[in-house]
């Protein structure tokens, strides 16, 4: 039995696939490798600290990555001991000590994962790529959930280690991804100081350039005349709408290739992009909903639930407590007092995913809103209801 | 040190075995695969290590243990190992 499929790998659609080539992003490519051109050329010497920020899809991400692979290329090219570490702070938690761990492990898989802190963690990598004699780039992707769970801390340490220790050799080096610089007012000044003199802007995507992208991408996933030019002209635009975001054209234009397989087109058209449009959300990533811990994915769904019945722009922080309480008894949890709630609000909101904000009338007092500017209510059930579903039969 | 020192312990033949799998594991973990409590635990690691089969890095609290592969003993005892996996595996 065979059927037939717009797709030739889909896999190169995946958000895990890094492309061997990046369009419009070689200036900031070649800036990167600027800033750390001493790695290479006098090892040891000094280390460095860059920033990367830009807007969701920017390429933020995948453009460090592509740094890492080649320099990590280029070291082993001169028998430099250098290693490129990526971090996901958000999969970390937010956590200094998970974060910290990953790299340690990375060394040491068998580390113990138990009984001492952060700060004899840091001692001992340090210790480490001493014995070793390794440089190390450590990028700190979505650095938000760090700092927003430990505020300066981390990023002081991180930068100060190489201080207390002037006579050796200088190892690590960080590279922070931001969306947003504001979050560098959240550090002290002296952390924030040494962290602000390289920054790299990734700008919006225009849809030329969007295009490029899914040209490129779509020649490694699709079979060849499968995607007319109108189509991908399509995507591009919706996703320069969407604040020029490559992730969000890619996933449309994987998504609007299923919808053609199942009904059986050999072409990719504008009407299946239209109808994928209905289901991928532009600002809000289905990984970061699956990866919230259980009682915020119930505080989320009940904010869905009663959004449809209200059809209000905003819930007010009383409402959405009632609704979350009434999905914890279907769940059969015991439901999280009314702080915790505000914290998850707070966090939801900086993760994009809901936008909390103090009321400004006095007329129903000094509550928190809640808005769902990223995605219609009944799409964020759907989704809740298909990650909830192993939840409420276990 | 006499091999029947080495070998006369169950505990300290597990400990072995547990290095031999893991490659390098931190005492509290030794100690619960081996099944036995921290001080036996940390008295079979001193013997091994004053005998050279194995040898420990410090990370301030931290002691990881691992074998000492320039002892040449050590080479024969993998060896030992993986063929006595092997034998299991096929009986
Ligand atoms: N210049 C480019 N060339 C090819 N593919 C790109 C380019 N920029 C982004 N992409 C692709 O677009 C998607 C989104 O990019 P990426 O994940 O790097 O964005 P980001 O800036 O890290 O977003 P976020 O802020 O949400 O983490 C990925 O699949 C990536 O491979
Ligand atoms: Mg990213």
């Amino acid at each position: 039995m065979s059927y037939a499929t717009v797709f030739k790998d889909e896999t190169k659609l995946d958000i895990n696939y890094t492309p061997s080539k990046l369009q419009h992003r070689n200036f900031q490519l070649k800036l990167l490798n600027q800033y750390f051109r001493h790695a290479i050329e006098t090892p040891g010497k000094m280390t460095q600290r860059v920033i990367i920020t830009g807007k969701v899809g920017t390429g933020k991400t995948v453009l460090t990555q592509l740094f890492g692979r080649e320099i990590t290329r280029e070291a082993q090219r001169r028998n430099i001991n250098l290693r490129y570490i990526h971090l996901n702070c958000r999969q970390n938690k937010g956590s200094f000590f998970l974060t910290l761990q990953q790299i340690v492990t990375q060394f040491h898989p068998t580390f113990p994962k138990r009984g001492y802190s952060a700060e004899e963690l840091l001692q001992a990598l340090i210790q480490i790529l001493d014995t070793q004699n390794v440089h190390l780039i450590v990028t700190l992707d979505e650095l938000e959930s760090l700092i927003q769970n430990e505020g300066s801390e981390p990023l002081y340490k991180l930068s100060r280690i190489e201080e207390t220790r002037p006579k050796t050799p200088r190892r690590l080096s960080l590279i922070c991804i931001l969306r947003e610089l504001d979050w560098l007012n959240k550090l002290d000044a002296s952390t924030r100081s040494t962290l602000q003199s390289n920054i790299i802007q990734l700008d919006a995507y225009t849809k030329t350039q969007l295009k490029d992208i899914l040209n490129d991408r779509i020649t490694l996933a699709f079979k060849p005349g499968t995607t007319p030019v109108e189509t991908i002209e399509f995507a591009a635009e919706l996703g320069t709408e969407e604040g020029g975001n490559a992730r969000y054209a890619i996933e449309l234009i994987w998504r609007a290739g299923k919808y053609a397989d199942t009904e059986g087109d050999k072409e990719v058209s504008p009407e299946h992009v239209r109808r994928a449009v209905e289901t991928v959300y532009a600002g809000i990533r289905r990984d970061e909903i699956a990866a919230l811990d259980l009682h915020k994915k119930l505080f989320l769904l009940g904010i869905s639930r009663r959004f449809q019945l209200t059809k209000g722009a905003y819930l007010s922080m009383g409402e959405a407590e009632e609704a979350y309480t009434i999905v914890c008894e279907e769940f059969d949890k015991k439901p999280r007092g009314h702080t915790q709630l505000w914290k998850y609000a707070k966090e939801l909101s900086n993760l994009g995913i809901i936008k909390a904000e103090p009321s400004t009338s006095g007329q129903r007092g000094k509550t928190t809103l809640i808005g769902l500017p990223h995605i219609t209510a009944t799409n964020l059930e759907t989704e809740l209801n298909k990650i909830l579903q192993h939840a409420k039969r276990g | 040190m006499m091999i029947e020192d080495i070998f006369s312990s169950r505990g300290r033949v597990r400990i072995l075995r547990i290095l031999f799998e893991i490659e390098e594991l931190n005492i509290s973990e030794i100690a619960r695969r081996a099944g036995l409590n921290y001080t036996t635990t940390n008295q079979h690691l001193q013997m091994l290590e004053k005998a050279g089969l194995i040898r420990h890095k410090s990370f301030g609290r931290i002691r990881i243990y691992r074998f000492n592969e320039e002892n040449a003993k050590v080479r024969v005892i993998k060896d030992l190992m993986a063929v006595w996996e092997q034998g299991s595996k096929q009986t």
